[in-house]
C-alpha cells in the first residue's frame, strides 16, 4: 500500500450514529385527537414494526460505512444518500399519517426524534458540501428535491399533518401576516440603512460624534425589545393625539409605528458599526496612492473607499436583516401584525402547531436572507469577480 | 525641475522639516536618505501637496505649486509608494490606466498606453492585464505600481521607498530596471529610501537628511570621500565606506593597458565594479586580473596595487 488509509471522517460518522440512535430511540411522530389535547408519541418501530425498521437502518449504516474510509467518490455517494433521506422524510410523514390518523379532527404532529433526524441530515449535508468544496449555489440546489417533494405531496398526502391543518384554516391570514412581516422588516432595514450610512459618514467627518453616537446606539441595544415597545407606547399615543396628520397616517401607541421605530433603533447599531468600520478599515496605502495620483475627494470615495468597504457594509445589512426578521416576531405583541401573531396566538391557545406556523417561516426567511446576502457579499469581494 | 526654497513643515509644536532648500534639475535622480523620522517622506509628500508646507516656497518648473489645483498638480507627477497602493478591486490594466483616465484620455489611447507600459516593465499583456493585485508577487506588484506612476508620462516621478518591502534579490533587479528606465526616459525623480546601498546605486544627487534638516548633499562619490560630519559618515557605512566607494567605480577607471607580461588567469569585465574585482582577487588569491570587454577580449589588466592605490592618479 503506497497511500496510507484515509482517516475516518469523524463528523459524518458521529452524525450518522447519533441520527440512527434518534431514529430508533426517540418518538418520531405524534397523533392528537384534536388541536388542543397533547398528542401520543410513536417511535418508528411502533409505526411500521420491527422488520421494516431494520430496513430503514440501512441508509444510516451505509453513511457510517462511507465515513469510515472516506474518499471523494464515497463522499458523493454519501451526499446522494443524504439528499434521498431528506426527500424521504415527507414520505415517512405521509406513511405515518396513513397508518395512525383516523377521524376528521385527528392530526399528525412531528415529534422530537424526527426534528433531530432532520437537523442531523442537514448538518451532514453541510459537512459533505464543505468536504467536496461545492459552491454555495450547488449547496442550495441540493435542497430542491426534498422541498419539491414537500410541495407536491403536502396537499394530497400530508393533509393530516397538524401544521398543514393550521395553515389551511388560516391561509389568507398567513399570506397577510407574511406580507406585514416582510414590509416591517423591509421598512426597518431600509430606514436604518439610510440613517446608518448617514450617521457613519457623519462620524467619520466629525470624530467627536463617535463616542456619543456609539454610546447611544449601544444603550438602545441593551433595552429588552418588549420594554422598548412598551416605552414607545405613551409618547407615540400622545404625539398622535397632538398632531392630526400623524393620526391620519395611522401612527398611534400601538401598531406599526412603535414597532418600526423600535426595529430601526435596534437595527442602527449593527448598520452604523459595520459601515463605519468598513469605511475606516480600507488600507491607508491605497487611499494615499489614490490621492497622490490626483483623484478628487469624491472620486476617492466613490471609486475606491466605497467599493472596497462594500462587502463589510453588506455584511452589516445581512446581520441587521436577520436580526430584524426575528425581532419583528415580538412586534406582534403590540399589534403590529406579522408572523409573530401566530406564535402568540398559539402560545395563548397552547396550540404548539400554530406556534410552529409562525416560527418556521421566520426561520426559513432568516436563512434565506442570510444565504442571499452572503452570496452577494462573496460576489462583491474585491478582486474575485471574474 | 523642482525647487524647494527655505521650506519648513510643522505639525503642531513639532518641526518635521526645518528650513530646507533643495534644487532637483531636469532629468536628475535625487535620493533623499536618512533614518526614520528624519523628514524625508514629509519632504516628498510636500512636493505633491499630500502635505502642505508651513513656510517657504516649492516651485515646479519655476511656478509655485500652490498656484495649481491639488489634483492638477498630482496628475502631472507620477507617485509610487512602498505598499504599492494598487487598488485591490481593479485589474492590473485598469490600475495602470488610472491617471490617463482621470485626464480624460480617449479609451483607445489609454489602452495603447497601458500596453506600452506593460511591455516597458516586462509584464506580458496576456498573463497580467486581467489579473488582480493579490494574484501578483511583490516584485510584479511593484512593477505595476511603477507603470501606473509613469502612465500619463509625467516629467516628475515621486517614489516613497518603492522597493522597501521587497526581498533583496527582487529589490536589486528592480533598482537595475529603474536605472535602465531612467537612462531612456530622463525623468526628474525624487526617491526616498533609508537603505544607503540603494541610495548610492541609484542617486545622481544624494541628499542626507537628519532631524528635519539637510546635512549634506552632492554626488554619491563626493559624499563618500568627504562626509560633512560623523553622522553622514556612519550613515554611509563607517568602515565599509571603502567598499561602498569601490562599488560605485568601474574597473575601467583603474586598469592599465596590457603590458609585456603574460595574461593573468582570472578575468573581469571592464564594466564590473572595483568591489567585484576586489572580491574576485580575495576569492581566487590573485593579485592581478585580466580586464576583458563585452566580447571577452583582453583590453587591460588590473593589479591589486592599482585597485587599492592611486586615488591620486585615478
Amino acid at each position: 500500500m503506497r497511500t496510507p488509509r484515509p482517516a475516518p471522517n469523524v463528523v459524518l460518522l458521529i452524525l450518522a450514529l447519533v441520527g440512527l440512535t434518534a431514529w430508533l430511540g426517540l418518538e418520531s411522530v405524534s397523533v392528537a385527537a384534536n388541536r388542543i389535547v397533547p398528542g401520543t408519541g410513536y417511535r418508528v418501530v411502533e409505526v411500521i414494526g420491527g422488520g421494516a425498521l431494520l430496513v430503514t437502518t440501512l441508509p444510516w449504516l451505509a453513511l457510517a460505512g462511507l465515513a469510515w474510509r472516506p474518499s471523494r467518490t464515497r463522499f458523493i455517494v454519501a451526499l446522494v444518500i443524504v439528499v434521498l433521506m431528506l426527500s424521504a422524510l415527507p414520505a415517512w410523514l405521509a406513511l405515518s399519517a396513513a397508518m395512525l390518523v383516523e377521524g376528521g379532527q385527528a392530526r399528525l404532529g412531528i415529534a422530537a426524534g424526527l426534528w433531530v433526524v432532520f437537523f442531523l441530515l442537514l448538518l451532514a449535508m453541510i459537512e459533505l458540501r464543505t468536504r467536496l468544496a461545492l459552491s454555495r449555489l450547488v449547496g442550495w440546489a441540493l435542497l430542491l428535491p426534498p422541498v419539491a417533494i414537500v410541495g407536491l405531496g403536502v396537499a394530497r398526502w400530508l393533509s393530516a399533518l397538524a401544521l398543514w391543518q393550521e395553515y389551511r384554516s388560516r391561509s389568507d391570514q398567513f399570506l397577510g401576516a407574511l406580507g406585514e412581516h416582510l414590509l416591517l422588516v423591509g421598512a426597518a432595514v431600509g430606514a436604518s440603512l439610510v440613517l446608518g450610512v448617514g450617521l457613519a459618514l457623519a462620524m467619520r467627518r466629525w470624530p467627536g460624534l463617535q463616542r456619543v453616537g456609539f454610546g447611544v446606539l449601544n444603550f438602545l441595544q441593551t433595552i429588552p425589545s418588549i420594554a422598548l415597545f412598551g416605552l414607545l407606547l405613551a409618547p407615540l399615543a400622545w404625539l398622535s393625539a397632538q398632531v392630526g396628520w400623524l393620526a391620519a397616517l395611522g401612527v398611534s401607541g400601538i401598531g406599526w409605528a412603535p414597532a418600526l421605530l423600535a426595529l430601526v433603533g435596534y437595527s442602527l447599531l449593527p448598520m452604523v458599526r459595520n459601515t463605519f468600520v468598513a469605511l475606516e478599515a480600507v488600507d491607508p496605502g491605497v487611499i494615499d496612492a489614490a490621492r497622490g495620483m490626483g483623484m478628487s475627494r469624491s472620486q476617492v470615495f466613490r471609486q475606491v473607499r466605497l467599493p472596497l468597504a462594500l462587502p463589510v457594509i453588506l455584511e452589516g445589512i445581512r446581520i441587521t436583516t436577520v436580526q430584524a426578521i426575528g425581532l419583528t416576531a415580538v412586534a406582534a405583541l403590540i399589534g403590529a401584525g406579522g408572523l409573530g401573531t401566530f406564535i402568540f396566538q398559539g402560545l395563548g391557545q397552547a396550540a404548539m402547531d400554530l406556534v410552529l406556523l409562525g416560527a418556521l417561516p421566520i426561520l426559513v426567511l432568516a436563512l434565506l436572507v442570510d444565504a442571499l446576502l452572503g452570496a452577494l457579499t462573496d460576489i462583491l469581494r474585491p478582486g474575485v469577480a471574474e | 525641475m523642482i525647487d524647494l526654497i527655505h521650506v519648513t513643515k510643522r505639525f503642531g509644536a513639532a518641526t518635521a522639516v526645518d528650513d530646507i532648500s533643495l534644487s532637483v534639475a531636469q532629468g536628475e535622480l535625487c535620493v533623499l536618505v536618512g533614518t526614520s523620522g528624519c523628514g524625508k517622506s514629509t519632504t516628498l509628500r510636500m512636493i505633491n501637496r499630500l502635505i502642505e508646507h508651513s513656510e517657504g516656497e516649492i516651485h515646479i518648473d519655476g511656478q509655485q505649486i500652490r498656484r495649481f489645483r491639488e489634483q492638477t498638480l498630482r496628475r502631472r507627477m507620477g507617485y509610487a509608494i512602498q505598499s504599492t497602493g494598487l487598488f485591490p478591486h481593479w485589474t492590473v490594466a485598469r490600475n495602470i490606466g488610472l491617471v490617463p483616465r482621470l485626464l480624460k484620455w480617449p479609451a483607445a489611447r489609454v489602452q495603447a498606453r497601458v500596453e506600452e507600459l506593460m511591455a516597458l516593465l516586462g509584464l506580458s499583456m496576456e498573463a497580467f492585464a486581467g489579473k488582480y493585485p493579490h494574484q501578483l508577487s511583490g516584485g510584479q506588484a511593484q512593477r505595476v505600481g511603477v507603470a501606473r506612476a509613469l502612465a500619463a508620462d509625467p516629467d516628475i516621478l515621486l517614489m516613497d521607498e518603492p522597493f522597501g518591502a521587497l526581498d533583496p534579490i527582487t529589490r536589486e533587479s528592480l533598482q537595475d530596471e529603474l536605472r535602465t528606465l531612467q537612462a531612456r526616459l530622463h525623468k526628474t525623480i525624487v526617491f526616498v529610501t533609508h537603505d544607503m546601498d540603494e541610495a548610492l546605486r541609484l542617486a545622481d544627487r544624494l541628499v542626507v537628511m537628519h532631524q528635519g534638516r539637510i546635512v549634506q548633499q552632492g554626488r554619491p562619490l563626493e559624499l563618500l570621500r568627504e562626509p560633512a560630519d560623523g553622522f553622514v559618515e556612519s550613515l554611509l557605512g563607517g568602515e565599509d565606506r571603502g567598499l561602498k566607494e569601490a562599488a560605485l567605480l568601474p574597473v575601467s577607471q583603474r586598469m592599465l593597458p596590457l603590458g609585456p607580461r603574460l595574461l593573468a588567469r582570472e578575468r573581469i569585465g571592464q564594466q564590473a565594479s572595483l568591489r567585484e574585482a576586489l572580491s574576485l582577487m580575495l576569492w581566487r588569491h590573485a593579485e592581478r586580473l585580466t580586464v576583458v570587454d563585452d566580447d571577452d577580449l583582453p583590453v587591460g589588466e588590473l593589479s591589486l596595487r592599482r585597485l587599492v592605490g592611486a586615488r591620486s592618479d585615478g
